[in-house]
């Protein structure tokens, strides 16, 4: 079923990919953009002679006013009242002349000193219809640069129908925000479920990777919604880096956690030197920057799960599996959507291993369940299983047929073992006391049946300290089942308890003549249930040994603590 | 009376003890309680014995072990037990009785009446048969034993396959046990009836059964009569 969901997130994923890499022929051709500083009208026209203007001049300071001129091919004609627009991506302030004519403005030229900041870095003009026939055209814009006076040239244009210029953008956008609110969701939804079961690092760290890609793209995609002056677009470029250089250390952190491999603190902090070198290094080359990051991030991603599918880890082919179609997307699709696309598969297999993990854990919680329902059932077994319910009520008939008063006691002393497990019945901890209670009334029941003298020592005892239900009691019955009384007709038992600083002990000994051929046997029921009842309640911090001893029989419990 | 009786409970061997002197008063011989498995079998190697009472489930070991050994020998095994769900496969082993506990001195007497009066078991169940063989015991399916041959003390079981093998029990014994298949037809001869083919008269008031195998049995005359009301 989680397969399922993967596959229809991956489906949908390329399905966006494909609604926004939409292209068709291009309706325009655009030659060489020459520059000249000053200021004269006549330079928007269509058939001034600028052989000699500059090809990119390197300062214009001051906010001075300067000129750029671009010739452009219309190879189609505009449809009738479907006028063509021209979407620019110019740093500066400027006015737009198309074939002489001003088409539109964009802030302030030469005035930016005097003026606040005006205008957007992204903009789209109309051209009217009666200047864009087919043939040579002339584009040209009188700037100033304030802001970034090293930062003249390298125009973005494009020339298309004006109203796909406008709406692309926007369902592009719209396609984008939706996605992004998807990661929001899920960053918000893993931050409660972090929060509600602490410790779920994993949890945690996918859950920041998603917000971290939220706002990648909601940076990404905010000139949509709020016009942004060019003077702050190195502040939103500042951001999308360090979004990323987040989202590069956190995703290989997050496969770290979920295949863990050796000296992985170490190789970790490597990692965050690597990415921090690549950040800091042509800190201002935004995309080069971005990339890098992106092919650390990628490269350390992929080893991990190499090795973790080399190591047999649930997930990790799948994970390779999803982190081989980014490098195809890379060279596919232009590298803003691949980066896109990349995340949002990488996010999505992060997303199905914790899906695996939480699994996982639901079915050690219900198998926990089950088998601490399994565990109070066997101990509610102990008093009705039929050997020593039959046994214990035939030689209480004799009793109370040979001797009426010693049965009353035998039925009182059985009463009190069953009084006894119905008060311990559905715990997972009990006092010791009450364990050596039930130890001595049990004692007393055997003794009306078996017809030895059965004594009980303890020695050490802390009556603050607390058992698993019945452990004792269990061994106390493989020692009476499997020993036989010596001479005197007696069998001993004697439980000690230690404290030391990194561990309790319980040694329980027996003191009889023979064990009847308990070597080679298989391990019983009963310390099954003793094993079972201690991982129950100490996880695997204790320890069980058994076995013969010279004086009969020698079991030790150990807690760690 | 031979009886051995293998309980390690104190109060309930006393108990089987009391009630099994009482029920068999002079008749018993001799009357042993063990505890253990190990001695048991040492006890029923070495001693001679008609009756053996025995509990499955002796200081937290499993009683079958010393039934297959005790069931190939020539006495009956009564089961007294607290694992009733025990009781079909032991009536498969062949025990003549299963009492399970707790039990009062009736349950006990109905089940010694097995012994003393040789009442055949009807609601028997016994499936195997177990034979001494080289020192080890095997078990045989009882649906393969054709007849079987009283020969003194012991008994001779003729198989499907054509061999033959010797057991303990007395033609008596195995009569009483195997009962709801096979028919004393003659004072030596126990023979499954499904295995007759016909009967044959001869002169002289001589009956024969003949077997699918071919084999010609002698019926006894005292025999005939009550086989004629019951099958034919």
């Amino acid at each position: 079923m989680q397969r399922l969901y993967y596959c229809f997130g991956i489906g949908f994923l390329l399905l966006m990919m494909s609604s926004c890499s939409q292209s068709s022929e291009p309706v325009f051709k655009r030659y060489r953009t020459v520059f000249q500083i000053g200021d004269q009208e006549e330079w928007a026209d269509k058939n001034l002679d600028d052989r000699n203007w500059l090809r990119r001049p390197k300062l214009i300071p001051d906010g001075q006013v300067f000129w750029s001129r671009t010739r452009i091919d219309i190879l189609k004609a505009p449809e009738a009242l479907q006028p063509y627009g021209l979407q620019l991506v110019a740093y500066g302030e400027y006015e737009v002349f198309w074939d002489g004519v001003l088409i539109g403005e964009n802030g302030n030229p030469g005035r930016e000193a005097e003026l606040p900041p005006e205008g957007e870095l992204w903009i789209t003009f109309s051209i009217p219809t009666h200047l864009t026939d087919e043939g040579e055209h002339m584009l040209a814009l009188r700037l100033s640069n304030y802001y970034y006076p090293d930062h003249v040239g390298g125009y973005g244009l494009e020339i298309d129908d004006y109203e796909d210029l406008v709406t692309d953008r926007l369902i592009e956008t719209s396609y984008m925000h939706i996605f992004a609110g998807a990661f929001l969701i899920a960053a918000v939804y893993y931050l409660f479920l972090f929060l509600s079961s602490k410790k779920e690092y994993p949890m945690l760290v996918f859950s920041t990777s998603c917000f971290l890609f939220f706002l990648l793209i909601m940076t990404r995609f905010v000139r949509t919604a709020f016009p942004i002056h060019y003077s702050l677009h190195v502040v939103r470029l500042e951001v999308i880096s360090s979004l990323m250089f987040g989202i590069s250390f956190l995703i290989p952190l997050y496969f770290s956690m979920q295949f863990p491999f050796p000296r992985r603190k170490l190789i970790l902090c490597i990692y965050a030197g690597v990415l921090m070198y690549f950040f800091i290094i042509n800190h201002h080359f935004f995309d080069f920057t971005i990339y890098n990051m992106a092919i650390c991030l990628w490269l350390l991603s992929l080893s991990i799960s190499l090795y973790g599918i080399y190591k047999k880890a649930k997930g990790a082919l799948l994970v390779l599996l999803t982190l081989l179609p980014c490098l195809f997307i890379r060279y596919s699709v232009s590298f803003n959507i691949s980066l896109f696309a990349g995340f949002s598969l990488i996010l999505l297999s992060m997303l199905y291993l914790l899906s695996i993990r939480i699994k996982e854990q639901r079915l050690a919680y219900e198998n926990s369940l089950v088998q601490s329902t399994r565990l109070r059932l066997e101990l509610l077994k102990k008093n009705i299983q039929p050997h020593f319910l039959m046994n214990t009520l035939t030689s209480l008939i004799d009793w109370v047929e040979e001797a009426p008063k010693k049965g009353v006691l035998f039925i009182e002393a059985l009463a009190k073992e069953f009084d006894l497990f119905n008060q311990i019945e559905n715990q997972t901890l009990i006092p010791i006391a009450q364990e050596i209670a039930l130890c001595r009334t049990h004692l007393e029941i055997m003794a009306y049946r078996k017809e030895i003298n059965y004594s009980w020592e303890e020695e050490g005892i802390d009556p603050a300290e607390k058992v698993p239900p019945a452990i004792l009691h269990t061994l106390l019955e493989n020692g009476i089942t499997h020993s036989l009384p010596p001479d005197d007709n007696r069998i001993r038992f004697k439980l000690f308890f230690e404290s030391r600083s990194d561990c309790k002990s319980y040694t329980f000994l027996t003191f009889a003549a023979g064990i009847s051929q308990a070597t080679g046997r298989e391990e019983g029921t009963g310390l099954k249930y003793v094993r079972a009842r201690l991982t129950e309640s100490y996880d695997s911090k204790w320890n069980f040994t058994s076995g013969p001893a010279d004086h009969g029989w020698k079991s030790v419990i150990k807690i760690y603590s | 009376m031979n009886v051995l009786i293998v309980e390690d409970e104190a109060r309930i061997a006393k108990r089987i003890e009391r009630m099994t002197r009482d029920i068999f008063g002079d008749n018993l011989q001799s009357l042993r309680q063990i505890d253990t498995l190990h001695e048991a079998l040492k006890f029923i190697k070495n001693n001679p014995l008609d009756l053996l009472l025995l509990d499955l489930n002796l200081n937290g070991e499993n009683g079958f072990d010393l039934l297959t050994s005790a069931i190939s020998g020539s006495f009956h095994t009564i089961i007294i037990s607290a694992y009733k769900d025990q009781a079909i496969t032991a009536f498969e082993y062949g025990v003549l009785d299963f009492v399970s506990k707790p039990f009062n001195q009736s349950r006990l007497q109905q089940a010694f009446n097995r012994v003393i009066h040789k009442e055949k078991l009807d609601t028997n169940e016994a499936k195997l048969l177990a034979v001494k063989k080289r020192g080890r015991i095997q078990l045989l399916p009882v649906k393969e034993v054709v007849y079987i041959k009283g020969a003194g003390a012991y008994t001779e079981l003729f198989m499907v396959d054509g061999t033959k093998e010797l057991h303990d029990k007395s033609l008596d014994k195995l009569e009483q046990l195997l009962s709801h298949t096979f028919e004393r037809i003659h004072k030596s001869y126990l023979v499954k009836m499904s295995e007759v083919r016909k009967i044959l008269v001869q002169s002289g008031s001589k009956y024969l059964a003949e077997l699918k195998n071919g084999t010609q049995i002698p019926i006894g005359r005292t025999k005939y009569k009550d086989l004629k009301e019951k099958w034919f």
